[in-house]
């Protein structure tokens, strides 16, 4: 059931003054069990793009086929198809309603109308999945909580719909880095555990280069660069002339290496960079 | 679906034309002597000649006529609503039957009322969204603050009130964008706000709306910071940055609205209002 966009373009405020074009032609495929990160510079098109995954837009033009139901077609159950792909927004503040946070997370769940005993198995679920305590956090109050743990109640609010594809809208944007760390967490294990489907779009290069294993790169409506994501950073100066960044620590990997260090060029993670600079130590090779 | 699409009113269409470049005072005053003569219309002559008037001025601001017709697409309804209602319901003695269903009948008087209201609101929504596509949010403000001014000699807190008056209309679009977002996270949680019946569609909008009143006071609350941080402490003692000169081109524009108004209320006082 993958997602298969051909010929996609849309525009916002079409026909008025103010028109802006978002999208052009762009065609793009996602296979199952995919993590895929997409990136580019802002009004590249990123959210356009993943909302029309989940029919919260439809096509102008061009067509958007998910789990083989085109989301132009009027017959289709666009209602049953966004509870197969779940889609979680930047700002929890726009979600989140009832007044306790079991509440909040079973709106999903009583959407699907599902029985009593259900919901609440689902509710429990989610909120283990996104590791927020059910006994300490199902009565709490939704806005007495802080911004990484309504994030996550707002995943769990998305889980609890059981959905086979997860989008996930720059998440982590203004969360300190505990919260951060805590959410990648939760995102790392809902891919390797529960083999969902995740599309990440993200602002921070270090977390898709940790994550993803391909990734989009938008910029101008279109598609910049797609493959890999060891190949995609492989093209570090096309990424920084349509204004991105590296990786944090591939920037230092490059540093590094011009000044002489014997280093790999893409470095995706941590780990990879300590090894390769333990290495390069050791062979004590210093160019001149 | 995209809501802020077809908001019109409260929305600044930048532009160099002579329109744009008229004093704010005159327009405020002309849309306002526009308004107050729309209450008077009592046959449709009149309106041919409001018509004709705001066409030209639309044209002259260069704004398309479709995005004034997209601005009007969200009070079809209500309007097609209302206008079914005076057909149906008002009448008055002497008044003939045009057309008689089972229980309902329409008279002439009936149908002259939808229609001449129905224009009302339309030429009065037009009017306030050709002023507001014209003319930036900081004129606005100025021209309505010196224009009010002489209430505060009654103690009214103009300048407090014009500064609301303008933020509730940014609000409008900052809103509409908001519920777009708000509408669509709980879409994505599958809820289907066309099915179900009356009650089961009204509790579907709880979702939508509770989010949307916490986002806007707390909007509001930041609002109020980011002011009270700017030493913001209401009007009294209040410069401005820029001051207002009206010109040859005000006072032309002054008279042509002047003309067309004195033809508009000649057309009220002599031909017989069918109402």
């Amino acid at each position: 059931m993958p997602i298969e966009v051909s010929g996609l373009c849309h525009s916002y405020k079409k026909g008025t003054p103010f028109e802006n074009k978002v999208l052009h032609d762009l065609s793009l495929k996602i296979d199952d069990g995919e993590f895929v990160g997409i990136i580019g510079p802002t009004q590249s098109g990123k959210t356009t793009l993943a909302q029309h995954f989940n029919a919260l837009i439809i096509p102008q033009k061009g067509r958007v086929i998910v789990n083989g139901c085109d989301t132009a077609d009027r017959q289709a159950d666009l209602v049953s198809l966004r509870h197969q792909v779940g889609y979680v927004f930047q700002n929890p503040d726009y979600q989140l309603f009832a007044p306790t946070v079991g509440e909040d997370i079973a709106f999903g769940p009583r959407n699907q109308k599902l029985n009593n005993h259900e919901i609440e198995k689902r509710v429990s679920e989610a909120m283990k999945q996104v590791g927020l305590d059910r006994d300490y956090f199902y009565k709490r109050d939704i806005f007495a909580l802080s911004g990484g743990q309504k994030r996550r109640a707002a995943i769990a609010g998305v889980l609890a719909c059981k959905p086979q594809i997860l989008i996930l809208d720059d998440i982590t944007a203004g969360l300190d880095p505990q919260g951060r760390e805590d959410i990648l967490t939760v995102v790392r294990k809902l891919h390797h555990e529960e083999q969902i489907t995740i599309i990440f779009i993200s602002n921070s290069m270090d977390e898709v280069a940790g994550l993803a294993g391909k990734i989009v790169v938008l910029d101008q409506g279109q598609i910049f660069i797609e493959g890999l994501t060891r190949e995609v950073f492989a093209r570090a100066d096309e990424l920084q002339a349509i204004g991105l960044e590296l990786p944090e620590v591939m920037d230092v990997a490059r540093k590094l290496a011009n000044k002489g260090y014997r280093l790999p060029t893409v470095v995706l993670n941590l780990e990879e960079a300590l090894d390769a600079i333990a290495s390069a130590l050791q062979e004590g090779q210093v160019a001149d | 679906m995209e809501l802020t699409r077809n908001i019109t009113l409260g929305v600044y269409l930048p532009g160099e034309t002579f329109i744009h470049r008229l004093d704010p005072r005159l327009k405020i005053m002309a849309a306002g002597l526009l308004i107050t003569l729309l209450l008077f219309i009592k046959s449709y002559q009149p309106y041919g000649i409001f018509l004709l008037f705001i066409t030209a001025v639309i044209l002259a601001a260069g704004i398309p006529v479709k995005y004034i017709l997209i601005g009007l697409k969200p009070m079809l309804p209500v309007l097609i609503l209302m206008w079914i209602f005076q057909l149906l319901l008002y009448s008055k003695p002497g008044a003939e039957t045009i057309i008689s269903w089972w229980i309902f009948s329409a008279t002439d008087a009936g149908l002259h009322m939808g229609n001449l209201i129905t224009m009302r609101v339309l030429f009065l929504f037009t009017v306030t969204t050709i002023l507001t596509l014209t003319t930036s949010i900081v004129s606005l403000t100025d021209g309505l603050e010196i224009l009010l001014k002489p209430l505060q000699k009654v103690g009214i807190p103009t300048q407090e009130l014009v500064m609301t008056m303008i933020i509730a209309l940014r609000f409008v679009l900052i809103l509409a964008e908001e519920l777009d977002k708000i509408i669509k996270a709980q879409m994505a949680r599958g809820v289907a706000f066309d099915r179900g019946n009356f009650i089961q569609k009204t509790k579907k909008l709880f979702p939508v709306f509770l989010p949307l009143f916490i986002n806007a006071f707390r909007r509001a609350e930041e609002l109020i910071v980011a002011m009270e941080a700017r030493s913001y402490t209401g009007g009294k003692g209040r410069t401005k940055m820029k001051t207002l000169h009206m010109g040859r081109a005000d006072l032309r524009a002054g008279l042509v609205t002047l003309t067309f108004s004195a033809l508009i209320v000649y057309l009220i006082v002599t031909i017989k209002p069918l109402l």
